[in-house]
């Protein structure tokens, strides 16, 4: 595969040119520190903004993107069909699936690695055609991490920081401010083809040393091995990790809503006013950790306590989904559910804590 | 037109289906009789998506035996926005269905084999499912008990099936209600656990199955495990509310497993080691 490198003013013109065939999304600024995958329009600026501690060979800094590139490819609401009367009676339903090109820029390897798995999960068994349509006219840019994005970052812990695989083009910035460019697929070979880059060689060993400067450790690090925290997660049942940790918990669902590996999803209908009978039904981002999500007819809640609901989400993160699909954790180490949390609830400690009580000589749980 | 991709969507989709006829069976539930553009093919034990555009949709039971008829059964309970307004609905109206989704009963299991079948209030709607064929082949199915139990005699469902199926050699009914509530009874009254100590089992050359609501399952199990059943004997059907039915939205999920996939029918010994199981 080629590789090429390029300055960030060329880059810039590079992803500019791309904006005017295809809709590209990147990290922009939202506000003071926060940052959002927003699309870049013809006529607006393009702002390559960085946090002040963000070093200058770092252009599209995701940090604080506070929601997943990833829901750009599932919404966080998704029209699934609309429907209208026909001749009988009945129903016209029409399918809505969108095969808008695409080509998002910026990602970081954890929340590339979550695209990864999302693309596991909505492939396998019966396919979402809804995912799958968005994905297949999606173009994928990875950037490279060479220093952890924030203090919640543990993607080295969880087995992502070196992620590539999914990137059609993957960057990683190199000492002379230049950015090494791969190309991983044919359609990011396409991509580069005429971006007039400069060919280079070498480009692993460039790689490798750009990442030799990375810090260490990278990021928080677990106590244990991360196969020991993923196994003390699965193992353990009942557990006062569980209750310490959602003491202060309001079960407000955010760690769903910002996880790049959550996607539950709720139906909602809505009607057009102007046209009677006709309508449409999206699917919205649901959250296992909203009070309800587990209720059935009558009431009974299968989940009915903070501390149930907890569970449930990191073990589908660390133990219930890994089982499934053979990519390890479905944490990725991304950091944003502990950052996000009104009351600094964070994954990372839940998994530390749940290995270190295995390990003690009389663990608590059975 | 939407452009095509090579993606089918259509499991998220539904199909039309007019009522043919809605008769209300208790305080709370009414039958539906549905007919559809073409035969559901269903197994004993699955599910469908009901919906009504623009008011929402639920996973319902099917309720009738499988065949190649171009209709479904269902019993609805009104107990939310959607079931209230499809309980308004008539005949001649449209509904949206898709599916049949979950694993259903395998009927091949039952062949020669006598079943126990327990099942507690709404939960013989879709038992009826696999009592219809295991009733209509007595020579491939064995014998077959059902323990029916309700809250009130008001509340009992197809009670003409039950005192039909009574009627039948291979066949034995029980009906039972927790309270009389001063209404006419020709049954008996206690908890659906109740007969179990006194059945005439040949225990190893049977099979129990029940559905019900959650708080049933761990007793009966507990009374048909005194009575020497293993788990493997013994099946249930779980109730989740499913909002995809395709093992993707996460709502019915018990511990690891997605109900709709893998169930909503059970082996026990598949599911008695998940804690979320049955409570």
């Amino acid at each position: 595969m080629t590789s090429f490198l390029a300055n960030e003013q060329a880059l810039e013109d590079w992803l500019r040119r791309q904006a005017e065939r295809h809709e590209v999304y990147w990290p922009q600024r939202m506000g003071k520190a926060s940052y959002a995958f927003q699309r870049l329009r013809r006529r607006s600026p393009l702002r390559l903004d960085r946090l002040d501690d963000a070093p200058a060979s770092k252009p599209f800094r995701a940090s604080a993107c506070v929601v997943p590139p990833g829901r750009l490819l599932a919404p966080m609401q998704e029209l699934l069909y609309r429907f209208e009367p026909d001749d009988d009676g009945g129903y016209r339903f029409i399918p809505c699936l969108d095969p808008t090109e695409r080509l998002i820029a910026g990602i970081r390897p954890c929340d590339l690695k979550a695209i990864h798995l999302m693309d596991a999960v909505n492939a396998e068994g019966v396919p979402d055609a809804h995912y799958l349509t968005r994905r297949a006219h999606t173009t994928l840019i990875a950037s490279n991490c060479l220093q952890p994005c924030d203090a919640h970052c543990f993607c080295e812990a969880a087995g992502s920081l070196d992620w590539r695989e999914g990137a059609d083009v993957f960057l990683t910035p190199q000492a002379d401010g230049q950015q090494l460019v791969e190309c991983l697929t044919p359609r990011g070979e396409a991509l580069c083809a005429d971006a007039g880059f400069s060919p280079c060689d070498a480009p692993e060993e460039r790689r490798q040393s750009a990442e030799a400067h990375r810090p260490q450790p990278f990021g928080r690090q677990f106590d244990a091995p991360l196969v020991k925290v993923m196994a003390a997660v699965d193992e353990t049942w009942d557990s006062p990790v569980w209750d310490k940790h959602v003491e202060r918990c309001f079960s407000c669902g955010t760690c769903n809503l910002v996880c790049p590996t959550c996607y539950c999803f709720d139906m909602r209908d809505d009607l057009d006013i102007e046209h009677p009978g006709c309508g449409s039904r999206s699917r919205c981002a649901d959250g296992c950790m909203l009070p309800e999500f587990a209720e059935v007819a009558g009431g009974h809640n299968f989940r009915a306590t903070p501390a149930a609901r907890q569970r449930h989400r990191v073990k589908r993160k660390l133990a219930y989904l890994p089982t499934q699909f053979a990519d390890g954790s479905f944490c990725v180490g991304c950091g944003r559910c502990g950052h996000q949390c009104t009351v600094d609830i964070d994954i990372f400690d839940i998994a530390n804590d749940l290995a270190a009580a295995s390990e003690a000589p009389h663990a608590a749980d059975d | 037109m939407q452009p095509m991709t090579e993606f089918d969507p259509a499991p998220l989709i539904p199909r039309n289906a007019r009522i043919l006829d809605s008769r209300r069976v208790t305080a709370k539930e009414r039958h539906f009789r549905l007919a559809l553009e073409a035969p559901l093919g269903h197994r004993p034990g699955q599910f469908v998506m009901l919906s009504l555009p623009g008011v929402g949709e639920a996973p319902i039971s099917i309720s009738c035996g499988p065949g190649d008829e171009r209709e479904v059964e269902l019993v609805i309970r009104a107990c939310g926005s959607l079931t209230h307004a499809l309980h308004q609905r008539q005949a001649g109206d449209v509904v949206g269905l898709r599916g049949p989704f979950g694993n259903g009963f395998d009927l091949q299991d039952f062949e020669q084999r006598d079943t126990v079948i327990v099942a507690g209030g709404l939960g013989l709607a879709p038992l009826r499912s696999l009592i219809e064929p295991l009733a209509a082949r007595p020579r491939r199915y064995g014998h077959v008990t059902l323990i029916s139990g309700c809250r009130t005699p008001a509340d009992e469902l197809y009670r003409d099936k039950l005192r039909a199926w009574a009627q039948l050699p291979h066949v034995d009914v029980i009906r039972l209600v927790n309270d009389t509530a001063h209404q006419p009874w020709d049954g008996e009254v206690g908890l659906v656990t109740a007969p179990i100590p006194r059945l005439d089992l040949e225990i190893p050359n049977t099979l129990a199955v029940l559905c019900g609501p959650p708080v049933m399952y761990k007793f009966v199990i507990m009374a048909l495990a005194a009575r020497g059943m293993q788990n493997e004997q013994i099946y249930v059907d779980l109730e989740r509310r499913m909002r995809c039915g395709i093992g993707k939205c996460g709502h019915c999920q018990i511990n690891q497993v997605y109900c709709c996939r893998s169930g909503p029918v059970f082996r026990f010994d598949e599911v008695a080691t998940l804690p979320e199981a049955l409570t």
